[in-house]
């Protein structure tokens, strides 16, 4: 539980709003409002089962499924909702002796396809994917200064690399998706128009 | 009582309803506690769970999404199954026939590419979210190494069912797509034929993307999935708040 790191005065029960007063509210005893105090220990293996001490959890129904069950609802109406009113793309019949206009990989490769502009094609096409696969793999056996250590203030350059990978990664795809158009061309979206297929 | 209070009534007391649901609709933590024990979709999760685990704002529900958008595109998946064969003189007017003669085909289209976009966004939000909390660390370790291949099946899964309209965009997205993996050193040439089942995108590679996209990469992704779920309890259930 967090309380053992707050300091002792801040140690009150917070009176929550009647009309605010949710089952999960209901369900919660903080630690510090406990109505008794230590009298005795009693061996784990005595015959007469301890009362578990209240803790911070809740029944997973209906707590949990409800917001499953709310999100699976609201993607569901999305979906629907998407695919009425959005059609799939489709154009003519694949044709290897017309490549088109413009010609784009799929928008999760667009960033590897962008790396092909500036880089060796081995390079940008097998040595960084093959990196990117390894490397995120091996996060949890690099990183293990301190397993405790997990608000982003007290890790500041896993944060700070992975933050900047990350950025890296959206603006080679952005630069694919917005800023090249036919052959492959650096364009202006705003003056050249859109080149792009989901 | 009224007619419809009735009629529910003697639904749930009829001995058809009693041996599919063993328990009264639960009410209280006990009876609650064995609906999730004894259900086969729902013992996935533990009976009680850690406050900050159903708050929304803490996964945005990003894995289960994923989930469940894979549960979607399975469902669409088979149904344009049913109208679809993966010869290069039969696909594209196939994916025609789905959209101007099937019911419900354009739909089921549609509502199949947006989820497989949308998995794919998912799932890489759903890694930056882990990452952020710092949720890889022991003893989740190995969950972290199960989810990254996970999400190499998802951008595979996408990469393949990519080719299978057969149109201008698939094809040559897949040309651009695979001649990377035709850069690879050493091993350029036998990598492309592997994948490609040949030099270039042709009728065999849109035979090979099938397969590959209807039974291999859900099996084993779904194998890696009852992995992954089954190690997020084992390894201590969902990680603890910031």
């Amino acid at each position: 539980m967090t309380d053992t790191k707050s300091p002792p005065e801040r140690r009150v029960v917070l009176p929550v709003d009647p009309t605010r007063r949710t089952e999960i509210d209901k369900q919660r005893v903080p630690m510090s409002a406990r109505p008794y105090r230590l009298l005795a220990l009693v061996k784990q293996d005595a015959v007469v089962r301890v009362q578990k001490e209240p803790d911070d959890t809740v029944m997973t129904w209906p707590h949990l499924l409800a917001i499953e069950f709310l999100a699976a609802a609201a993607m569901s109406v999305f979906l629907l909702f998407m695919g009425l009113i959005v059609n799939a793309p489709l154009e003519e019949l694949a044709n290897p002796n017309v490549t088109p206009e413009v010609a784009k990989a799929p928008w999760y490769f667009l960033g590897l396809q962008e790396l092909l502009a500036y880089f060796h094609p081995t390079v940008a096409g097998a040595l960084v994917p093959a990196f990117v696969l390894v490397g995120a793999a091996l996060i949890p056996f690099v990183d293990r200064a301190n397993p405790a250590a997990v608000r982003p203030s007290e890790r500041k350059t896993a944060v700070v690399l992975f933050t900047l990978f990350c950025g890296l990664g959206l603006m080679v795809t952005f630069i694919g998706i917005f800023f090249r158009g036919p052959g492959y061309s650096f364009i202006l979206p705003w003056v050249d128009g859109f080149f792009f297929t989901l | 009582m009224s007619f419809l209070e009735r009629v529910d009534q003697s639904i749930r007391r009829s001995p058809v309803f009693r041996s599919i649901f063993r328990n009264p609709y639960p009410n209280d933590e006990r009876s609650r506690a064995y609906a999730v024990m004894n259900n086969v979709f729902l013992h996935l999760h533990p009976v009680r769970v850690r406050q900050h685990a159903v708050k929304f704002a803490y996964t945005f529900c990003l894995g289960g999404l994923s989930f469940f958008l894979f549960l979607v595109l399975t469902v669409t998946g088979v149904y344009l199954m049913f109208f679809y064969a993966p010869t290069a003189n039969q696909a594209y007017t196939d994916i025609l026939r789905i959209q101007s003669e099937v019911p419900f085909g354009l739909l089921t289209r549609n509502i199949h590419r947006w989820a497989a976009h949308l998995m794919v966004f998912f799932v890489f939000l759903h890694m930056m979210r882990v990452f952020y909390h710092g949720a890889y660390k022991p003893p989740r370790e190995f969950n972290w190494v199960v989810g990254v291949v996970l999400l190499f099946l998802t951008l595979f899964l996408s990469f393949t069912g990519y080719l299978l309209p057969w149109d201008q965009i698939a094809y040559w997205a897949i040309t651009i797509g695979s001649n990377m993996a035709g850069y690879a050193p050493l091993f350029n040439t036998p990598s492309k034929i592997l994948l490609l089942a040949g030099l270039e995108v042709s009728g065999n590679t849109l035979l090979r993307f099938y397969v590959l996209h209807i039974m291999v990469f859900p099996l084993v992704g779904a194998i890696f999935m009852a992995v992954h779920f089954w190690r997020i309890r084992k390894d201590g259930g969902i990680s603890g708040p910031l």
